[in-house]
C-alpha cells in the first residue's frame, strides 16, 4: 500500500481498532490472536501514511475483546499503538498500553540455551525498559541476555 | 579486619548480588580458615555437600569436593547428566528437590543458562552456582579475587590483560563485571567474533570501567601487571573448522613474555590446551597452578559461611 491512495477501513460497530501501530509490525500483532479469534472479519492496512509516524499499520477486528496479557505483548511489539474499544459504533474506552518495568511470563526468552526455554514450567521474568531511540531493551533474568524489539 | 556478614542459608548464584565489603569478607574468611590449619577439619563435620554436574568438570568439582573434605564434611554427588535421572526427563526441579532432601548445600554446574538460579526456587539449601553454561562462575570469581588479592596485596591500581575466548569464556564475564567495583584497568585481547558479549560490555559502561577492545596485545602488553588467559572451548563451536582457525591465533610462551614485565602474573581457570607454552610454568610468573589453589581455599570460604559455621 505504501505511497498509494490511503486504504479505505469500513467502520466496525463491535471490536476492536488498533491504530498508530509501527510500520511492517502489523502482522506480527494478529499472530499473538488464538486462531478461533481470527475467524472474523478482519481490516488490517500496512505502511499506510501517517501525520503522527510518517507510516503506520492499523488492523480492525470486529467481535472481540481485549485481555491485559495480550495488551502486554502487543505493547512489546509496537509501544506507541492505541486501542479503540467499540460498543454499538460508539468508541467505549481507548487503551494507551502501559508497560511495567518487569514482566512475568508472557515473553519466551530468545536465547536457545536459556534455562527457560528448556525446564519450560520455569514462568520467564523479563526487566523491560524503553530506550533513547524508542526501541524496547528487553533483559532476561534468568540467562542476562538483552533482545530489542 | 574487614566488617563480618551472616551469609547463613544465602546462594552464591552471581557476585553481583554481593556487596564488595561483603566480597572482601569472603576473601578474609578464606585467609582465617587457612591458618586454622588441621583445626579447619572440624568446621564441617555431619556436613554433606552434594555436587552437582550435568556437564563434564574435573577441576571444579574437584575442588568443591577437596574444599569440604578439608572441612571435615562429606560430599555425595553425579559428574556427568548421562548418570542422573534428567537422562530419564527428570526436571532441574525435580533433582533439587530430591537432593535437597540429601544433603545441606550443593555446587552444580548445568549446561543451560540460568539454571543455577532457577534451581535456588526449589532449594531451600544453599546453592552455589559452578557454572551456568555460558553465563556465570562465581566461585571462580571468587577464588580469582583472593589469587589477586594473595599474589599481589591489592586490587587497587592493577592493569589487567583478558586474552583469549572472551565470548564463551563464563570466567571472564563474572570476574571482569566484579572488577569493574575496583580501581583497576582492564584491556581485552580476542579473536575476531569472540570479543566480550554485549551484556558485559553494557555492565561495564554503566559502571564507568576503565576498559580497552583489541585483537591483539601489540601496545599494551608492557603495561600488564596480569595477564589472565583462557581456552578457547571446543565445545562453543559448530565446525572444527572454525574451532582450529581460533585456537591457533594465540599463545603464551616465554618469547612473548620477554616483551612483558619482568613481573607479570599469568592466570589462568585451567585446563589449558595450548595456549600457554609448558615452559612457561617454571617461571615465577605462572600462578595459574596457585590460583587452581586459592580457588578451592575460596570454596572453602564460601561452603562454611553459606552453612553459617564461620
Amino acid at each position: 500500500m505504501k505511497g498509494k491512495e490511503p486504504m479505505r477501513i469500513e467502520r466496525i460497530n463491535n471490536g476492536i481498532v488498533i491504530d498508530h501501530i509501527t510500520a511492517g509490525k502489523g502482522i506480527e500483532i494478529l499472530k499473538l490472536f488464538p486462531t478461533e479469534i481470527l475467524r472474523t472479519k478482519i481490516d488490517y492496512a500496512s505502511y499506510i501514511d501517517s501525520p503522527r509516524m510518517g507510516m503506520k499499520d492499523i488492523i480492525k477486528i470486529e467481535n472481540v475483546d481485549v485481555n491485559h496479557e495480550w495488551l502486554l505483548k502487543v505493547a512489546l511489539l509496537a509501544p506507541d499503538l492505541t486501542i479503540s474499544v467499540i460498543r454499538d459504533a460508539k468508541v467505549e474506552e481507548k487503551i494507551n498500553p502501559t508497560l511495567p518495568e518487569v514482566i512475568e511470563g508472557i515473553i519466551t526468552c530468545r536465547n536457545p540455551k536459556c534455562v527457560t526455554v528448556k525446564e519450560t514450567y520455569l514462568t520467564s521474568l523479563f526487566r523491560v525498559a524503553r530506550q533513547e531511540n524508542g526501541k524496547l531493551r528487553q533483559q532476561c533474568q534468568f540467562c542476562e541476555h538483552i533482545f530489542h524489539s | 579486619m574487614t566488617e563480618s556478614f551472616d551469609f547463613k542459608g544465602r546462594h552464591i548464584i552471581d557476585t553481583e548480588d554481593f556487596s564488595t565489603a561483603e566480597i572482601l569478607h569472603l576473601v578474609e574468611t578464606a585467609d582465617r580458615i587457612q591458618e586454622m590449619g588441621e583445626n579447619a577439619l572440624q568446621i564441617a563435620k555431619g556436613k554433606i555437600l552434594a555436587t552437582l554436574f550435568w556437564e563434564p568438570s574435573t577441576r571444579t568439582r574437584l575442588s568443591f569436593e577437596a574444599a569440604m573434605f578439608k572441612l571435615g564434611g562429606n560430599v555425595l554427588g553425579f559428574s556427568e547428566a548421562s548418570t542422573t535421572s534428567s537422562a530419564k526427563g527428570e526436571t532441574l526441579a525435580d533433582t533439587i528437590k530430591t537432593v535437597a532432601l540429601y544433603a545441606d548445600i550443593m555446587a552444580m554446574r548445568h549446561p543451560l543458562e540460568g539454571s543455577a538460579l532457577a534451581a535456588t526456587r526449589y532449594s531451600d539449601r544453599p546453592i552455589i552456582n559452578g557454572g551456568d553454561g555460558a553465563h556465570l562462575h562465581p566461585s571462580q570469581t571468587l577464588g580469582d579475587i583472593y589469587t589477586l588479592v594473595k599474589e599481589r596485596g591489592s586490587l587497587d591500581g592493577l592493569k589487567i590483560g583478558f586474552l583469549g575466548d572472551l565470548l564463551f569464556g563464563r570466567t571472564i564475564h563474572t570476574l571482569v563485571r566484579l572488577l569493574s567495583r575496583f580501581d583497576v584497568e582492564m584491556h581485552f585481547f580476542s579473536p575476531e567474533g569472540l570479543n566480550i558479549p554485549d551484556y558485559v560490555r553494557n555492565s561495564l559502561q554503566a559502571k564507568g570501567a576503565v576498559f580497552t577492545e583489541s585483537e591483539d596485545m601489540n601496545g599494551q602488553l608492557a603495561n600488564l601487571d596480569v595477564l589472565y588467559v583462557t581456552r578457547i572451548q571446543k565445545e562453543r563451536f559448530f565446525s572444527e573448522e572454525e574451532y582450529l582457525r581460533k585456537k591457533n591465533s594465540y599463545r603464551v610462551d616465554r618469547e612473548l613474555l620477554e616483551k612483558a614485565k619482568k613481573d607479570i602474573l599469568i592466570l589462568h581457570p585451567l585446563p589449558r590446551n595450548e595456549e600457554i607454552a609448558q615452559d612457561v610454568d617454571d617461571l615465577p610468573n605462572a600462578g595459574y597452578f596457585r590460583q587452581a589453589d586459592y580457588g578451592m581455599q575460596m570454596r572453602m570460604a564460601l561452603i562454611s559461611k553459606c552453612l553459617g559455621l564461620m
